[in-house]
């Protein structure tokens, strides 16, 4: 009788706990723990079918499906295309410019890093929709563009090659693949293939950044007739418009990083 | 904004007129605290469920349970129809730590365990089928966590699950409705009652244990997996 006293006063005394915690994950603990004392004091009623009830949704699935909720807060979450050199795997690890930059970031933000490996057509996409924080794997941004995308400032220089040609049809398949593999920029990186109006010979054009240039020719994909673009063009990662505060907290970071020569031995570490 | 605060208006003047409809009518026909007597008062070999909310939730008033199963299906049915996978959704994966994937690989087998305990001991014993069904839901729940939606889902196909629900459903209601083609009323209870506390000592009960555990497991993970691939990650 004093048990199911003492547990029913601790009741509204965790309720209150829980509601005035700041770290959401103390306060689904704290919610959770509210539901296993209820189960404790339908135990003491004896009415045991109603406290495994209340044990099972309230403590386990409730509590689950909260933290469920809240898991991409305390995360850093990137998404990047693949590009060697700049952010790629090998074997288990991560390795590259842009991780170990992205790495350094998130230890002064205080949070996990997590990368998720997407086509580079998906990384725009997925900062849109608020799904990534930020985007990488050798992005350029041009400043044509018209996007609640905003582009950090460039962490390394790169260059832009038009790459374009009439190809005979025996050459058509190999430049198609090249094409294929080539990344998909809306806007500003095209992958073409089409017949000429005239019905005579197919024109691939695409456009490739330099760290994709030296990818392809480490493949062993002979390519010719490329076009240096004129401009200055560097390496970027993309962050959503709205997300003000990591915009300011990254160009803090990356200004430090750069002031502090740290980056130029980033740089030389993975470019020499 | 006027207009949408007219449609707010208008909707919690409905659910208002609705939920007092209902109370008015549960206020005159509550019934008597004194009722709860008749059912303690009825002989235990009359269910054979030597527990006896299990005697009287899937006996006595076992067409309040079957509509409570229904209820729960027009539920997953509703969260599945209107979180549809987008086709365009192809999302990354979130799995967590080793620390966490251990832990799971060793909790979510005794969660399956207990679930099963639940459903076949619920007459005996607290429990049922409901609490057995959420537990195996959590379980799976935590496997999700720790490996990802996606990971997980290509073993458990939901597809598939949605069908094995209405199966499940549909071989219930059957079940419930066979005492109907041997000439006695629906919802009788036709297999034969053992001592009370034996395992098979209270007929049908123990079958509806075990099927709404199923049920209740697929149905709350549907809805769990709708959500989490709606909101496009787990």
């Amino acid at each position: 009788m004093i048990a199911r006293w003492i547990l029913l006063a601790l009741l509204p005394v965790v309720a209150v706990i829980a509601l005035s915690q700041s770290r959401r994950l103390s306060a689904i603990i704290g919610m959770g723990l509210f539901s296993l004392l209820l189960a404790a004091v339908y135990l003491l009623m004896h009415a045991p079918d109603v406290a495994i009830t209340e044990a099972t949704i309230g403590a386990a699935l409730v509590t689950a499906i909260y933290v469920l909720a809240i898991r991409r807060t305390g995360r850093l979450i990137v998404v990047a295309d693949e590009v060697p050199g700049l952010i790629a795997r090998e074997g288990k690890q991560i390795v590259g410019l842009e991780y170990d930059i992205l790495v350094g970031f998130a230890r002064e933000v205080g949070l996990d890093l997590s990368i998720q490996f997407v086509p580079l057509r998906r990384v725009r996409w997925l900062i849109d929709h608020h799904e990534a924080d930020m985007g990488a794997g050798g992005i350029i941004p041009l400043a044509v563009e018209a996007s609640n995308l905003m582009p950090t400032p460039q962490h390394l220089a790169s260059g832009v090659y038009r790459f374009e040609a009439k190809s005979l049809p025996r050459e058509t398949a190999r430049i198609a693949k090249i094409a294929e593999t080539a990344p998909d920029y809306e806007g500003y990186f095209s992958d073409l293939l089409t017949h000429d109006r005239n019905g005579t010979l197919p024109t691939v054009a695409t456009s490739l950044d330099l760290a994709r240039v030296l990818a392809l020719g480490r493949m062993g994909a002979a390519l010719h007739g490329l076009d240096r673009m004129d401009g200055s063009y560097g390496y970027a990662f993309l962050i959503a418009q709205k997300r003000v505060e990591l915009q300011r907290d990254y160009v803090g970071y990356l200004t430090r990083l750069r002031d502090s020569g740290q980056l130029e031995t980033l740089i030389g570490r993975h470019f020499s | 904004m006027k207009r949408m605060h007219v449609r707010t208006l208008l909707t919690v003047g409905i659910v208002a007129a609705f939920a007092g409809l209902v109370a008015l009518s549960y206020v005159q026909t509550a019934p008597d605290p004194a009722d709860s007597q008749y059912y303690l008062a009825r002989p235990l070999s009359e269910t054979g469920a030597s527990n006896r909310v299990a005697g009287i939730y899937l006996n006595y008033r076992l067409i309040d349970t079957l509509l409570e199963v229904l209820v729960f299906s027009v539920a997953v049915l509703g969260v599945r129809y209107y979180l549809r996978k987008s086709d365009n959704i192809d999302l990354p994966d979130l799995s967590e730590s080793e620390v966490v994937q251990t832990a799971v690989s060793f909790l979510s087998p005794l969660a399956l365990l207990l679930c099963m305990f639940f459903a076949i001991f619920g007459h005996i014993s607290p429990g049922g089928g409901f609490a057995a069904g959420v537990i195996a839901a959590s379980a799976l729940l935590y496997v999700a966590i720790a490996y990802g939606m996606t990971a997980t889902e290509a073993r458990w196909d939901p597809r598939r699950l949605a069908f094995a629900e209405k199966a499940i459903l549909l071989s219930l209601l059957i079940f419930i409705l066979v005492p109907a083609f041997v000439g006695k009323s629906p919802l009788t209870d036709l297999l034969p009652k053992g001592t009370p506390g034996d395992l098979l000592s209270s007929g049908s009960i123990l079958i509806y244990n075990m099927l709404i555990a199923a049920k209740v497991f697929i149905g709350a993970w549907l809805i769990i997996a709708a959500f989490a691939l709606h909101r496009g990650e787990l």
